[in-house]
């Protein structure tokens, strides 16, 4: 016997697959109506997990440029005790030279140096603290489209010119062409003074910000409050993709001390609300796979009750029990092969053509949108998570499936089979 | 034990259970089967004649004695070491033909070589060939759900043999087919038992097929009750 079971396995090991494949393929279609159900579950699954998948993709990557070319760009240079403290005296010091090196890394696109300070700022009667944002606009507008914001007016184009946010304006019952003073302290002690004429009011959607912030010309800020070639932030623009790799690279480029954050470092709550969706996102994914799972779980289940008969005679006949296994695996590849096939054959195109021409939100919900840095059109991306994601999950489930199911071919007797067919 | 016997049975026994009553479907059957033989187990339903087919052939397993087939002792085998067994020593025809609906005449012979690792040319040629011997090649293409009765049992014959097995089992071959078509599928196998010496086991109450079997073995409730070998004796 030990002959026989060596000859055996050494000649039938990886042979027999070319008739076994064609009774797998061809036995799929005894029951047509059931095999093209699931084959269309699974379409309708794969369809619907791989068109939100991309459109998710898209807007998350929509959401991050937008957020960061707002303000902050995608990577931040600070002293690392600025982030924590953020006392004035905190600076960067040879702003000039670290801007250079900045610049000169691959990956970086542009970079702008700016200096932030809190101050008393008043017009007329009314004063209210603000933050003072001194800024180099043609650099800035290198690196983020916050100027694009204007509602009235214009950038700074000299010493004594500021551009302050509405909310502020209103409070301090200012408008173009108003004297704006500003008093702080400088980093020696001394007080710093400014008088700037308003030459432009933003309207940036953010509230938080139109309260609270002017923005001076670099320059007229450092030197009024003592700063020299000092200065706070230096704000880099990459594209999203490089700059965790720009952040790697100038982390170890730049002297001590200095903390190189990328985007989701800077603004968590981006990073934050793209986590929970994305779990929302699997979770109703989850959801919609499981149930397509049950179908295939109940047409292998079927499959294999309604050929019994046949799996005992193959039994019978001497075909291993693996081997009838793997045959039903092989079935549930193919069902699994039509019900993709079908699914990228429509969604691939569709995606590829609305990868193009994005789809219009609509009125309703342009003004939502702008608070999430959304755009009025979304497009999705066609990336291998979002291609790849769904069919793999469905590849397992139709295997366990159709595992499960044929689990019990190994306890079936072939005799008790053969007999109870006749 | 000689080598010109096939199957030894020695004080074989089955029991089932049928709604918690045994069943004793053998009862310490002793029995010897030659190389070459062609044997009838004769009996009426529920003698045990399926039961013991069925435990010769490893699709069952005795609760007592020992079975040898061609010097191998079935006791101990798992089921994949019984499968093999059955592939590479056994050919199986049945009372339904179990073929492989899906598959066609062709295919359902070349199945069983293919699943032994015989090559693709020469399973073709040799399936061919079985199915030119039993006059059956303009069946080829057809599949089973297009052929009548006798047509696939020919096929099924084709199919048990073409593996060159050392014993054929057959159960109840001619249940499902008319006389005429019996006779013919009998001559078929007497032919192969003269003419390739084809050991045939065949479990049968039908009396047209005893009488083309050399020997008969009566079975009544699980024992053997007469054995023409034992009278010629």
């Amino acid at each position: 016997m030990a002959e026989i079971a060596a000859t055996a396995s050494k000649r039938d090991v990886g042979r027999g697959r070319g008739l076994v494949a064609a009774i797998a393929w061809r036995s799929l279609w005894r029951n047509r109506r059931r095999t093209w159900l699931t084959a269309g579950g699974i379409a309708f699954g794969v369809s619907l997990v791989v068109f939100s998948m991309a459109f998710q993709a898209g807007s998350y990557g929509d959401m991050i440029y937008n957020a960061t070319s707002f303000l902050t760009g995608q990577v931040q240079i600070q002293r690392a005790d600025y982030i924590e403290l953020s006392r004035f005296e905190q600076t960067i010091g040879d702003a000039t030279e670290t801007l250079r090196r900045v610049e000169q890394q691959a990956g970086v696109l542009s970079a702008t140096a700016r200096v932030e300070a809190f101050a008393l700022v008043s017009v007329d009667e009314r004063s209210f603290g603000a933050q003072v944002l001194g800024v180099d606009v043609e650099r800035e507008r290198q690196v983020v489209n916050f100027f694009d914001r204007l509602s009235r007016g214009r950038v700074m184009a000299g010493p004594d010119e500021t551009v302050i946010g509405s909310g502020l304006a209103r409070n301090l019952n200012a408008d173009l062409g108003d004297e704006i003073v500003v008093l702080g302290s400088a980093k020696r002690g001394g007080v710093a003074a400014m008088v700037l004429d308003i030459v432009g009011i933003f309207d940036s959607g953010i509230s938080e910000l139109d309260r609270s912030l002017l923005f001076v010309p670099i320059a007229a800020v450092q030197n009024e409050f003592g700063l020299g070639d000092e200065v706070h932030t230096i704000v880099v623009r990459t594209q999203v993709d490089d700059s965790r790799a720009v952040v790697e690279a100038l982390g170890h480029q730049l002297p001590e001390g200095l903390s190189v954050r990328n985007w989701d470092e800077v603004l968590p709550e981006i990073r934050q609300g793209i986590d929970v969706d994305r779990l929302g996102g699997m979770f109703m994914y989850a959801i919609v796979l499981m149930i397509i799972t049950f179908s295939i779980v109940n047409t292998f289940t079927m499959t294999v009750f309604e050929r019994l008969r046949e799996f005992s005679m193959l039994k019978a006949v001497g075909m291993r029990p693996g081997k009838i296994v793997l045959m039903v695996q092989i079935e549930a590849l193919l069902l699994w092969a039509i019900g993709v096939g079908i699914a990228m054959g429509l969604m691939v195109p569709l995606l590829a053509w609305l990868q193009s021409s994005g789809i219009y939100l609509g009125e309703a919900i342009v003004e939502l949108a702008k608070q999430y840095y959304i755009t009025d059109r979304i497009y999705p991306a066609l990336g291998p998570a979002s291609l790849l994601a769904a069919p793999a999950v469905m590849l397992a489930a139709t295997q366990i499936a159709a595992f499960a199911s044929s689990l019990r071919i190994y306890w079936l007797r072939a005799a008790a089979g053969v007999r109870a067919a006749e | 034990m000689s080598s010109d016997i096939v199957v030894s049975c020695k004080g074989v026994s089955r029991t089932y259970q049928e709604e918690s009553v045994p069943v004793h479907a053998l009862r310490g059957v002793d029995f010897e089967f030659a190389r070459g033989e062609f044997v009838s187990i004769a009996g009426p339903s529920g003698s045990g004649k399926s039961t013991l087919l069925n435990v010769i052939g490893g699709l069952d397993r005795p609760d007592a004695g020992t079975i040898t087939v061609d010097g191998v002792e079935l006791n101990g085998l798992n089921e994949t070491e019984l499968s093999d067994l059955r592939l590479h020593k056994m050919g199986f025809v049945f009372q339904s033909y179990n073929l492989i609906p899906v598959l066609s005449a062709l295919e359902n012979v070349e199945f069983i070589m293919q699943l032994q690792g015989v090559g693709p040319a020469e399973r073709a040629e040799r399936a061919m060939s079985m199915l030119d011997s039993l006059d059956i090649v303009d069946l080829a293409d057809r599949r089973p759900g297009d052929m009548s009765g006798g047509q696939q049992q020919r096929v099924a014959i084709a199919r048990s043999i073409v593996t060159n097995p050392v014993l054929l089992l057959a159960d109840e071959p001619s249940a499902n087919l008319d006389s005429a078509t019996t006779e013919d599928l009998l001559q078929l196998l007497r032919r192969l038992n003269e003419e390739r010496g084809v050991s045939i086991l065949t479990a049968t109450h039908d009396p047209i097929v005893m009488s083309y079997a050399q020997r008969q073995v009566n079975l009544r409730d699980g024992a053997i009750v007469e054995d023409s070998a034992a009278k010629v004796a």
